[in-house]
């Protein structure tokens, strides 16, 4: 469905500021019918990425192809097989849910009967068919989220991009945006490419792309990157992690411990043996240790690892 | 170019109006105020040279006509800058649709605005003496119409690409206004100095306002076979038409990543 292939592009600098590549020859292809999550520290080139995806933004070099046809050669055709959600809201807040609703149709060339059957269609599952009436506005942010996924949903895009639909909404209305948008996706067999950084989000996905200063750093399913990662992690907090850690390593001869800020990491620990490990570092060093867990790779996990990203902001610390 | 697109984003823009009462008060009202204070300020002491016995107050009447069309193509312009890159205006940019829609939608629009907004100025017309004929009165629309587009699409095209609100303001107080005030909207070209009638000549704007004035003095055989007034009507509308081509090459340009140099 989608087909990136070298996408590189570069900012244009100014006089005093030098030019900026965020993305590096970049290629990713996408399954029709599949649902990836891409992902990446801020700075990535997710957002370039989409940018470009959505239209916004040439590359500097290198092809997409949407559905077959060439992005940038052909984007009419390419951008109607397209809906696209961005972050920011992109619904007139003076105008009603009907209204913003009854506009889109029309960008998309859709009228009357056939017009009144799609909305029917595209509101079907949403909590908004009673305030079809009210001013955007007027709205909750989970339910103007939805009004946005509806009006994508109308002109029955074979492709959805979306760019971190999910900010700013509350725990209960991100779990029903994102479960409504699993339905859709295997209702309608649409291809979903969706950023996002929280990492429960991604567990449902098809694939997830890891991306680092523009590069594509792992791209797979959920399993297999959690497998990376191997058996288990051991995660310890400290008050003086510099001091435990040239300790550990000393005295325990553990090699592959890993900081972020003032978490320590031990991983690939094998099931077997991290209980015993768990015990013998609290019998050593109790004194320094705020918190200890073994933990089942998470998706964040293998993020850490592969980018060496903690998704708080800290940076891992050269040992 | 889809029309229907253009029309639907077009009626956008009323109901955007309508709905905020106080954009509706501020840009009939700031003409309004403006062409009764300084017209009733002026008229005791403006006795242009070969003009008659011309009031000020219906010297400038169609100076603020011509500043509301103004006022509504600013206002409408200023929505861009937050539209684009934040709101409703990115989802019409990743829909399939002609870039001249989009340019005809906002433009079309606000023409529509302005042109209610003058029809209420209108009504104060025979308060000073002023009624176009019939057919007047649609040479004056026509003017009207070139003149809105002209503006809107200028402002627009400015807009376009600018990140703050606050910097369209500051452009439009240093290069919208200045066309307006040296239209001959607020004095008559005779008897100003020579570099400043030399600047209204060469301004588009003088000529737009020279369709609007022209139409409540003269009847419309008259206008017709009158080469001033011709030459303005062309004027005019090249001046309109460069602006919609302007605004056009501006939505066209897509930002773009350059080719890596050096590295």
């Amino acid at each position: 469905m989608i087909e990136i292939d070298q996408l590189q592009h570069v900012y244009p600098g100014s006089r005093h500021i030098a030019p900026r590549t965020a993305l590096h020859g970049l290629s990713l292809k996408v399954d029709e019918g599949e649902l990836v999550i891409l992902s990446g520290p801020n700075g990535s080139g997710k957002s370039t990425l989409f940018r470009i995806l959505a239209g916004l933004m040439r590359p500097s070099s290198g092809t997409v192809r949407v559905g077959g046809f060439d992005l940038f050669k052909e984007p009419a055709k390419a951008r109607a097989l397209m809906g696209v959600v961005f972050q920011s809201p992109a619904l007139d807040k003076h105008l009603t849910v009907l209204e913003n609703i009854r506009l889109q149709g029309a960008l998309y060339g859709l009228s009357g009967a056939l017009l009144d059957s799609r909305m029917e269609e595209a509101l079907a599952w949403s909590d908004v068919k009673t305030r079809l009436a009210d001013k955007v506005m007027t709205l909750s942010g989970g339910l103007a989220r939805q009004v946005e996924l509806a009006k994508c949903l109308l002109a029955r895009p074979r492709l959805l991009l979306l760019d971190e639909p999910t900010t700013g909404l509350d725990p209960l209305s991100r779990r029903l945006f994102l479960d409504t948008l699993a339905r859709l996706h295997a209702e309608r067999n649409m291809t979903v490419l969706m950023t996002s950084h929280i990492f429960s989000e991604a567990e449902n996905a098809g694939r997830v792309a890891i991306l680092r200063n523009g590069h594509l750093l792992a791209y797979d399913t959920p399993g297999h990157l959690r497998a990376i990662l191997g058996s288990e992690v051991i995660v310890i907090r400290s008050a003086a992690p510099d001091a435990l850690a040239s300790l550990l390593e000393a005295e325990m001869g553990i090699a592959k411990l890993k900081r972020y800020g003032d978490e320590l990491r031990i991983e690939d620990v094998a099931p077997s043996k991290s209980l015993a490990l768990l015990e013998r570092l609290l019998e050593r060093h109790r004194s320094d240790i705020v918190s200890i867990a073994i933990k089942q790779p998470e998706l964040e996990d293998v993020f850490l690892h592969v980018t060496g990203h903690h998704p708080d902001g800290n940076e891992e610390v050269a040992a | 170019m889809n029309a229907r697109v253009a029309i639907a984003l077009a009626w956008r823009e009323w109901i955007r109006f309508i709905r905020q009462p106080q954009r509706v008060v501020g840009s009939i009202g700031q003409p309004l105020l403006f062409w009764l204070f300084l017209g009733s300020g002026f008229s005791p002491s403006f006795k242009p040279p070969g003009m008659g016995e011309i009031g000020y107050l219906e010297y400038f009447y169609p100076g603020a006509l011509l500043m509301m069309l103004l006022f509504a193509g600013i206002f409408s312009c200023i929505t861009v800058i937050e539209d684009r890159d934040q709101g409703f205006l990115q989802s019409v940019l990743a829909a399939p649709v002609a870039r001249f829609s989009i340019v005809a939608g906002k433009v079309g629009g606000a023409a529509l605005i302005a042109l209610a907004q003058c029809l209420i100025l209108l009504l104060a017309a025979p308060l000073v003496g002023l009624v176009p004929s019939a057919g007047g009165a649609l040479l004056l629309l026509l003017g009207l119409v070139l003149a809105s587009v002209g503006f809107t699409a200028l402002g627009f095209g400015i807009a376009w690409g600018m990140n703050s609100t606050a910097g369209f303001h500051a452009v439009m107080m240093v290069f919208l206004m200045p066309l307006w005030m040296l239209s001959g909207a607020l004095f008559p070209t005779q008897g100003a100095p020579q570099w400043l009638s030399f600047l209204i000549g060469v301004n588009p704007v003088s000529h737009a306002l020279t369709l609007i004035r022209a139409p409540f003095y003269a009847d419309v055989p008259h206008l017709l076979a009158d080469p001033q007034y011709l030459a303005a009507l062309g004027i005019a509308a090249v001046w309109a038409a460069l602006c919609l081509a302007f605004s056009l090459w501006r939505v066209g340009r897509v930002e773009k990543g350059v080719k890596p140099s050096g590295i």
